[in-house]
């Protein structure tokens, strides 16, 4: 397998998020350049499709709708917007602005595609806010104000799986989805918000157990398992990885995966929730995998700078330049 | 925006960055008396909870000192790894003394909390500093230019950093450098700066403007930049921030001029270099870039001035300012809404005036007018420049196919311009490899066709016994005399038991060895359970008891004769031709023999009736057994046998049972073991499944007993799951393409392994075909466009999912809109509660029209409440369930008669609840008269990029139901599930279908010729289902013809079972079938063959 480098000129000014689409053929990329980008990466190929403009400060990160509902991609920018972007024939465009954090926005993320067109965004006013496309061209806003003091971070929604399905789902029983998300926030707490039957998102969970700002948390995708898995990492540079074995998801229970020397920024689970990629402040990439006696192992560093080539992990080699 | 606030009117120092939590100390201000005039002074510490959102601090201790403080500093010295509260407070005070408190006793409430007082200084001592590399050594400045250097280690004698400057002054500031551990710098109000070297033990820099009007309130040291520090003046008339770098000493690098007057406290971030907070006497907090002069942020503060500022260690977004109103407050520096503080003042007001009415006056207070300016400043912007810390340098993240996506900021970001352009990686992580190995193996063997010879390879591999029968049970599948080598694999071999028995019955005496010949086959099976030194159903003996019924009614018919010997009465009864009497003799007198030939000469009914009394009577271990085989009740022995002899019971299966029951009676017995609690039991049922050829059983059933979860536990399911379809497929004829729930679940997790490994070919390649299970459609619709290719194997090369332009796709409402979420503007999803499986496409050929004809229904509905797309819930609302286990009364429950489509008008109105669809439960998803062009009208396809998942509600009530019904059950033992799906998978193109070659058009005629004439003589309903159902997914093979993509030799083998079937020579044509079916392509054949199979077999049986 041949890795990729896909190198864009992105003028000395920092990435801060890169993302593939569903189908992994397109990556974008935002930055402090205030741009959001769009490559074609098909075949190892990497053309820039657009380059999008509408953000006044540095872009944090960039998430995109499923497929289902075109192609949709949604950024988030110290500016505190933010901006929801659209391929209309060909051509990107700004569809949605939203203007309703008082702070940064930190982070976006779009629910499971099964509940429509919803995106949690996280601010560092505390607050976060739901967006749900209510159809033509409205955008219904939901706002969750003093969700994490001095800023939320990241939020990450729980896949749309009632736990339990596979195993003992009494046919012919109305399916329950219930919507839930997690954020994590400066306040070093990883919070579950489930969405009641009134529409009112409530705080349903706090999980406790980093000494400083939650960076990053991932809900781990359903591979049909009764478990819920997340994974949180903080500025105290540990990585936990949280369960939830019982089927009401209110006892959770956070395993050490490690603790870093550094800031700990983001955390991504592997389609498959079977491997962990963990990236810390001292700029290395980490995969970890569970082993069969339940403990964390790392199976390879991923250090892009030097080339280190691990037994498992193609290192993407760097194109002509 | 304020976090918290303390009315204090004290110094302030903060836990160390290593303290959690976090805490913040203040010590009553020496300098500023609070609004009592009190002289008491306290130490008191905080805790920082964000987490209540109120602006009151929690008091975690006070602690009433004697003494008042001009500098209060929190150093880690001493702090353990975890960091609990700990470290050391130190002090400055009024009287030349240092005091050294215990912070964690502080807090646990002790009353010695001192640790160590030192009154060596001169003055107050109103400079403090902790060295950040050796906390122990704290740096002290007082009056007469004296500054000392003490180790913690050993506090009784401080050291000097050198002479002390002259003339005298005041020390206002010491500070550490923050790179170079030796060096030192302290200030006074004068306006000299001087930087002392501790390894030299001299000054070695001095700075001054020599303005004379540089009055030191502060002295910060760059957090990266050696050289470089700012000096802040509290005088009015210069009131600025200047920043020094000793390389060029003789003037300031940078004046910072942003406050009005005097400077009164700075703070340098160490968290980001670029933020400089300062407070002043214009009653400002700003923060700025030094680097640059810039103001970034003011802190929206009350009118007070501060005289104490200082950044949170570990929390970087945070500060705390000490004003002379007597307040200590907290602010983030990251924006966000006041309403908290407003809030608070609101209390604070209504708690001390009371409501409405605060003087008594019996009229309440006319309502405030709130001046509107307070309200809209609530907001408070963030900094203008992103802080450091909130700029994310490094990420990672997966992305399908296992395909990771990394991206990294230069690590020397600092000042260099040629920094490399930054690079996104995408790499390929692969951590599976003995699973891709295996994986790849079991392709070659699926294009080889080896079967058998794989199987014994996994026989010979096996690590368990357990292991090694499932291989040989389903290497048995490919060989002739399956039911024989089963028995074999069983235990029972022929040869050896008829040595056994001859040796058994050789010792026997003379005469009865003469019977052996004869005996020997009909003994043979009756005595299987002894052979294999086990009991077949010793406990059900007892059982016995209801026969003893038998004897008194056979005795009385006895009573009622005459007397005389029996002899005489049977004579008499023979005579009388009284068969029955004279077999009830026999019995009464035990003469078994006898009356069993009597019963033959008898008639069957007798003959029938005596084998149960004889049976009845007779309390032989191996009785049971015996009835069974003679009664041939096979499956009262599979539901009533003790389960440790579940070999026994399938033995007798395989050896008795006739094909139609033989499946059902492995499955039931397979059933049983499942349900056993023994966890041996239960894996042996795998091989009772297998013996079935019951997939998607098996698949539960080994599910149940292994850990599924690893990629390599799962490999070792699908290869056996994958044997078994093949096995059956060839064996059985089934229709092997049905795919129940579980089986999906099982593949598309097998599929997504794989292209999480980046296998997406493989992955495409074990994905059933023609499934409308939701999670395969998808997952093979994104496993195409991962590979930037059409879905390959499906005719015309067109995917399941429209690409096409759909101008109608925009009804009326919503084509005006350029705002982008036209998406869901469009019906596409509006399926109420039912939504539909995707990746689902109709039958082309139902209704073609229909799908224009739906198009303007329910146009621009998105509705928030129901998901659209996918459904997962679907399954699990028993649509698809295995009916294996209640297959009667769904049956019951279909509609018999065929209805046309009914187009879905408005599927959000049809509640979950619908009571027909709920009668449906099986019912995959049926063609309905939606095109899929119709469903998905996504304006801008040229780039083919959207997704055309779902169109397809399923279950929906107006459903034909007789679509959906056929072979849903499948035969017995075949892979349950539907049989229905291939037809989704035909394209929606089908509408400008091509016409099937000439040379061909016979097999269409013929075949729907054949079809006709057996729907008309079936009789059953049942029948004619199935006879619906073959018509439709003959389909299949037209479109094959159309496409003209079958091979020459199926072709030819086709026109040869046409004219069999001209020739009404159905026997033939089943031959010929087999013969196709064994020589060609799986995938080829596999969507048409087995209906044809069931055509020619019906054909056959109604004789048409």
């Amino acid at each position: 397998m041949q890795g990729q480098a896909i190198q864009a000129d992105f003028k000395q000014d920092s990435l801060h998020d890169a993302q593939m689409d569903y189908y992994g053929t397109r990556l974008a990329t935002c930055s402090s350049d205030r741009s959001v980008k769009i490559f074609d990466v098909r075949n190892g190929g990497q053309i820039l499709i657009a380059d999008l403009r509408g953000h006044e400060g540095p872009v944090w990160q960039v998430a995109w709708a499923h497929p289902m509902y075109g192609n949709i991609l949604a950024s988030c920018s110290y500016d505190r917007k933010v901006i929801i972007w659209k391929e209309e024939n060909g051509t990107w465009e700004k569809t949605h602005e939203h203007t309703g954090h008082d702070s940064s926005v930190n982070s976006v993320c779009w629910a499971p595609h099964d509940y429509g067109l919803i995106l949690a965004c996280g601010s560092s006013d505390g607050a976060i806010s739901l967006l749900t496309y209510t159809g033509e061209g409205q955008w219904e806003v939901k706002k969750i104000n003093n969700a994490h003091t001095i800023g939320c971070n990241a939020v990450s929604w729980a896949p749309a799986v009632v736990p339990g399905s596979l195993i003992d789902q009494p046919s012919g029983q109305k399916p329950n989805y219930i919507k839930k998300f997690a954020s994590g926030g400066c306040d070093n707490l990883i919070k579950l918000w489930k969405e009641e039957e009134d529409g009112q998102w409530k705080e349903e969970q706090k999980l406790e157990a980093h000494s400083d700002w939650v960076r990053d948390v991932a809900w781990a995708p359903s591979i049909g398992l009764p478990t819920s898995t997340i994974a949180s990492c903080s500025q105290d540079g540990r990585v936990f990885i949280w369960t939830c074995d019982d089927t009401s998801g209110n006892t959770w229970s956070p395993k050490l995966l490690h603790k870093f020397n550094d800031v700990v920024w983001h955390v991504s689970w592997s389609i498959t929730a079977n491997i962990l990629a963990v990236s810390g402040g001292d700029n290395k990439v980490t995969l970890w995998k569970e082993s069969v006696d339940g403990q964390w192992v790392c199976i390879s560093d991923v250090n892009k700078g030097q080339g280190s080539v691990s037994a498992s992990v193609t290192e993407g080699q760097q194109n002509e330049q | 925006m304020k976090l918290k606030e303390v009315d204090r009117t004290a110094m302030q120092a903060w836990s160390p960055a290593q303290n959690h939590p976090i805490y913040l100390a203040t010590g009553t201000s020496a300098q500023q008396l609070d609004a009592t005039f009190s002289t008491s002074a306290s130490l008191e510490i905080f805790e920082l909870d964000l987490s209540d959102p109120s602006l009151d601090m929690k008091s975690c201790a006070t602690f009433s000192s004697s003494h008042r403080y001009h500098k209060l500093i929190w150093g880690p010295h001493k702090m353990d790894s975890k960091g609990n509260a700990s470290g050391v407070l130190i002090a400055g005070g009024e009287n030349g003394n240092i005091i050294l408190y215990d912070p964690s006793k502080i807090i646990a409430g002790d009353k010695e909390v001192v640790i160590a007082q030192n009154d060596k200084h001169t003055g107050p001592v109103r400079a403090l500093d902790v060295n950040i590399f050796q906390t122990n050594l704290v740096a002290s400045g007082a009056n007469e230019s004296e500054i000392y250097i003490w180790d913690l280690n050993n506090f009784a004698t401080p050291m000097t950093p050198g002479a002390k400057t002259q003339p005298p002054e005041d020390i206002s500031c010491v500070a550490w450098n923050r790179q170079v551990q030796h060096i030192l710098a302290s200030a006074s109000p004068s306006g000299r700066a001087t930087v002392w070297d501790l390894r030299k033990n001299e000054p070695i820099i001095k700075v001054s403007d020599h303005s004379n009007r540089m009055h030191c309130s502060g002295l910060a040291w760059h957090p990266d930049v050696a050289t470089q520090m700012v000096l802040a003046s509290e005088d009015d008339r210069l009131p600025v921030v200047q920043m020094w770098d000793l390389r060029f000493a003789s003037s300031p690098l940078r004046v910072l001029e942003n406050h009005a007057r005097g400077i009164l406290a700075i703070a340098w971030s160490m968290a980001d270099p670029e933020l400089l907070l300062s407070c002043g006497k214009d009653a400002k907090i700003l923060c700025s870039n030094p680097n640059t002069g810039e103001v970034l942020y003011e802190l929206p503060t009350n009118t007070q001035w501060c005289f104490d500022i200082q950044w949170c260690p570990r929390n970087p977004a945070v500060l705390s300012a000490a004003s002379f109103d007597g307040r200590i407050s907290v602010y983030s520096i990251m924006g966000g809404s006041a309403d908290g503080l407003r809030q608070k003042q609101v209390d604070k007001l209504s708690s001390s005036f009371g409501n409405l009415d605060p003087f008594g006056t019996g009229q309440p207070l006319p309502p405030l007018q709130i001046p509107q300016q307070t309200a809209q400043h609530n907001i408070v912007l963030p900094l203008k420049k992103p802080p450091k810390w909130t700029r994310r340098p490094v990420g990672a993240s997966f992305s399908f196919g296992g395909k990771l996506v990394t991206f990294e900021n230069g690590r020397a970001q600092a000042q260099q311009g040629a920094e490399p352009p930054h690079h996104v990686f995408v790499s390929q992580v692969v951590t599976e490899e003995e699973f891709l190995q295996r994986s790849d193996q079991l392709q070659q063997v699926l294009r080889s066709q080896g079967f058998v010879s794989f199987c014994q390879k996994k026989i010979e591999a096996s690590q368990t016994e357990f292991e090694k029968n499932v291989w040989s049970f389903l290497k048995v599948n490919f060989e002739d005399d399956s039911r024989g080598k089963y028995l074999e694999l069983l235990g029972y071999r022929k040869e050896d038991l008829g040595k056994k028995i001859a040796v058994a019955l050789s010792k026997v005496d003379g005469p009865n060895a003469a019977l052996k010949d004869s005996d020997q086959v009909a003994q043979s099976d009756g005595e299987e359970s002894p052979a294999a030194g086990e009991q077949l159903l010793g406990e059900c003996i007892k059982e016995g008891k209801q026969e003893s019924e038998f004897l008194p009614s056979a005795g009385g018919t006895f009573n009622i004769s005459i007397s005389g010997d029996i002899d005489g009465l049977i004579t008499q009864a023979l005579l009388t031709g009284n068969f029955e009497s004279a077999v009830d003799l026999c019995l009464h007198d035990n003469r078994m023999a006898d009356a069993i030939i009597l019963a033959i000469a008898g008639g069957q009914e007798l003959l029938a009736q005596t084998q149960k009394k004889y049976f009845a009577k007779s309390r032989s271990k191996i009785t049971r057994l015996i009835t069974a085989v003679v009664m041939k009740n096979w499956k009262e022995i599979v539901e009533s046998c003790d389960l440790k002899n579940w070999r026994e019971a399938l033995a007798a299966v395989l050896t008795y049972a006739k094909p139609d029951e033989f499946s059902t009676l492995c499955d039931l017995l397979g059933t049983r073991l499942e349900s056993e609690g023994d966890s041996l039991l239960q894996t042996q049922a795998c091989l009772c499944y297998i013996c079935a050829g019951n997939v998607e059983k098996l698949v539960a059933c080994w599910t149940k007993a292994q850990d599924g979860s690893s990629p390599l536990s799962l490999q070792d399911l699908i290869e056996k799951v994958v044997i078994l379809r093949k096995a059956v497929q060839l064996t059985q004829a089934m229709d092997t393409n049905t795919v129940g729930v579980l089986l999906a679940e099982k593949m598309s997790q097998y599929a997504n392994l794989l292209a999480a490994q980046g296998s997406i070919a493989a992955a495409l390649a074990f994905l059933p075909e023609n499934t409308n299970q939701p999670n395969i459609a998808q997952l093979r619709d994104r496993l195409c466009k991962a590979q930037g290719q059409p879905i390959p194997g499906q005719e015309s090369s067109k995917t399941p999912y429209d690409r096409q332009q759909l101008p109608k796709g925009r009804p009326g409402p919503v084509a005006g809109h350029t705002q982008m979420p036209r998406v869901p503007a469009q019906q596409c999803y509006p399926h109420g509660e039912n939504p539909p499986p995707p990746g689902f496409i109709m039958h082309g050929n139902v209704n073609p029209n229909a799908a224009t004809a739906q198009l303007p229904t329910s146009p621009g509905h998105m509705h928030t409440q129901v998901p659209p797309y996918p459904q997962p819930q679907r399954p699990q609302n028993g649509w698809n369930d295995p009916p294996a286990l209640n297959r009667v009364s769904k049956k019951k429950k279909m509609p018999e008669n065929f209805m046309p489509p009914v187009p879905i008008t408005s599927p959000i109105m049809n509640p979950l609840g619908d009571p027909q669809s709920q009668m449906l439960p099986q019912q995959p998803s049926v063609p309905a008269p939606l095109s899929s062009q119709a469903s998905f009208p996504q304006p801008h396809l040229a780039g083919g990029q959207t997704f055309h998942g779902i169109q397809q509600p399923l279950g929906q009530p107006g459903m034909p139901p007789s679509f959906s019904k056929p072979n849903i059950e499948g035969a017995p033992g075949a892979p349950i599930g539907n049989t229905i799906q291939h037809v989704q998978s035909l394209p929606t193109e089908k509408i400008t279908k091509k016409p099937i070659p000439d040379e061909h058009l016979i097999l269409k005629t013929t075949f729907e010729d054949l079809i006709q004439r057996c729907l008309s003589s079936a009789t059953d309903p049942q029948t004619k289902r199935k006879l619906d159902d073959a018509s439709k997914r003959l389909e299949f093979l037209y479109d094959k013809l159309r496409e003209q993509t079958l091979s020459p030799a199926i072709i030819s083998g086709l026109h040869n079972i046409a004219r069999s079937i001209e020739s009404r020579n159905y026997p033939e044509g089943l031959t010929i079938h087999t013969h196709i079916v064994s020589t060609s392509n799986f995938s080829e054949t596999s969507a048409f063959m087995p209906v044809l199979k069931v055509v020619l077999t019906q054909a056959n049986k109604l004789g048409v």
